[in-house]
């Protein structure tokens, strides 16, 4: 899985704290991945036992030590091969979405022609919010982090824009099969 | 701002009438960016035209500014058209043997102003789209985005109440597509009304508000902007 290769895609910047680990996380791909901090410890915990990632301790007055994650030699050739390596998997059409359809198309089409126009407007309104993140972000400093977010988020807006022409589709299909039946 | 009071437009062709749009009823408020949408034939040019007095409702009434586009004379609605509207076309629309600077100042220059007191104005808004150099360029010689750069400035340059834009990006890339929303996005931030049609869920995305049609009628009206989700 790739929460791994992001850990030490983040590590090879700098050492960081558990808790750093998932604020870098959140705040470079937070927008479409969500972590939690268990997720984050079993997959530093898995690196470590692999000899990719390694810890110093750090005293704290009156708290137990804390943990500092290093990237190690052996880590950063691992990052860097992945990185090198085009992806095969193509995204999976698996979508709470096309279960529903699978299971309403065939009595009734009203309920189904709602839920393409409740579900429409959802995206529609999730790829405002993406735009608004987006200009916010060209009015910033701008760099190669401005970058890739920006980059991110426009592969959110092209998911969301290609599920809504899909709805529309299906939108437009299914109305001209009830006019066929007329 | 822009009323709409139950417009209705209806095509006749002989025998056979079309309802291109059925009792719409809305307004847009100064500064906002309404997006529209909707299917292909569900009416989406006709309401732009007849909000922009280029085409005029079978039923029903429009006001820009607070003022009728209905009851007044051929002359007035000319004005009106050329001086309180800006129009931006899927296919840019600009005069093949002008330049650059001078398809800009067109509508002032058809308003009777000499081109001595256009130039620096024309000038000014190629500075702001960013084609300062493209000034003295004619259309054949520019790309399809700076053409719609050009197309830009110019519904820009009489300081209309709303600028209306059809498929603006239909015939662009992604990219420039994107460069051409950032900018109008840019104006409407300076407190410029823009009405958008699109099919494009992207380019809808920048606007305030989305206003989808259906059958001639608007189906869904979203208002959207803030940054809170
Ligand atoms: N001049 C006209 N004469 C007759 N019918 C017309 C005329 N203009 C438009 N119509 C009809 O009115 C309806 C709405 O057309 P309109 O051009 O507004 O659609 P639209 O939503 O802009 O479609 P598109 O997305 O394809 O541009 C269509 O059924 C069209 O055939
Ligand atoms: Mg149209």
């Amino acid at each position: 899985m790739s929460i791994k290769y992001a850990m030490l895609g983040i590590l090879a910047e700098r050492d960081l704290h558990g808790y750093e680990l998932k604020s870098s996380f959140d705040e470079k791909v937070g927008d479409f991945w969500s972590l939690n901090y268990g997720q984050i410890y079993s997959t530093l915990d898995r690196l470590e036992k692999d000899g990719l990632v390694t810890h110093d301790r750090e005293a704290q007055e009156k708290r137990p030590d804390r943990k500092i994650f290093r990237i190690t030699p052996d880590g950063r050739q691992e990052l860097t091969q992945w990185l090198a390596t085009p992806v095969t998997r193509i995204r999976a059409l698996r979508d709470e979405f096309f279960i529903k359809l699978v299971f309403m198309v065939k009595s009734d089409p009203a309920p189904v022609l709602a839920l393409i126009d409740k579900q429409k407007t959802l995206y529609l309104k999730q790829m405002n919010r993406l735009t608004q993140r987006k200009l916010a972000l060209k009015k910033g400093a701008g760099g190669n982090e401005a970058l890739t977010s920006e980059l991110l988020i426009d592969a959110g807006l092209f998911h969301a824009e290609a599920d809504i022409r899909w709805l529309t589709l299906c939108e437009a299909k299914i109305k001209a099969a009830i006019n066929q039946e007329k | 701002m822009i009323e709409l009071r139950n417009a209705g437009k209806t095509y006749r062709q002989g025998s056979r009438e079309v309802r291109a749009l059925r009792d719409v009823s809305f307004i847009i408020n100064k500064g906002e960016f309404l997006s529209i949408m909707g299917p292909s034939g569900s009416g989406k040019s006709t309401l732009l035209n007849l909000m922009g007095g280029l085409d005029q409702p079978t039923s029903g009434e429009v006001f820009i500014d607070g003022r009728p586009l209905h009851n007044i004379t051929d002359n007035e609605l000319t004005l009106i058209r050329r001086r309180r509207v800006g129009y931006i076309f899927q296919f840019f629309n600009l005069l093949p043997l002008l330049t650059a600077e001078e398809n800009v100042g067109l509508p002032l220059l058809l308003d009777g102003l000499p081109f001595s007191e256009v130039k620096p104005r024309a000038a000014a808004l190629l500075d702001k789209v960013g084609l300062r150099e493209r000034a003295e360029h004619r259309p054949e010689q520019l790309s399809g985005g700076e053409m719609q750069r050009v197309a830009i400035a110019r519904a820009l340059i009489t300081g209309p109440a709303v600028i209306l834009a059809d498929e603006p990006t239909g015939n662009l890339d992604s990219h420039t597509s994107e460069e051409i929303f950032l900018l109008l996005k840019s104006f409407n931030d300076q407190g410029q009304t823009i009405v958008m049609v699109t099919h494009d869920p992207k380019a809808a995305a920048y606007g305030t508000r989305i206003i989808t049609l259906k059958d001639g009628a608007p189906d869904q009206d979203i208002v959207i902007g803030g940054d809170n989700p």
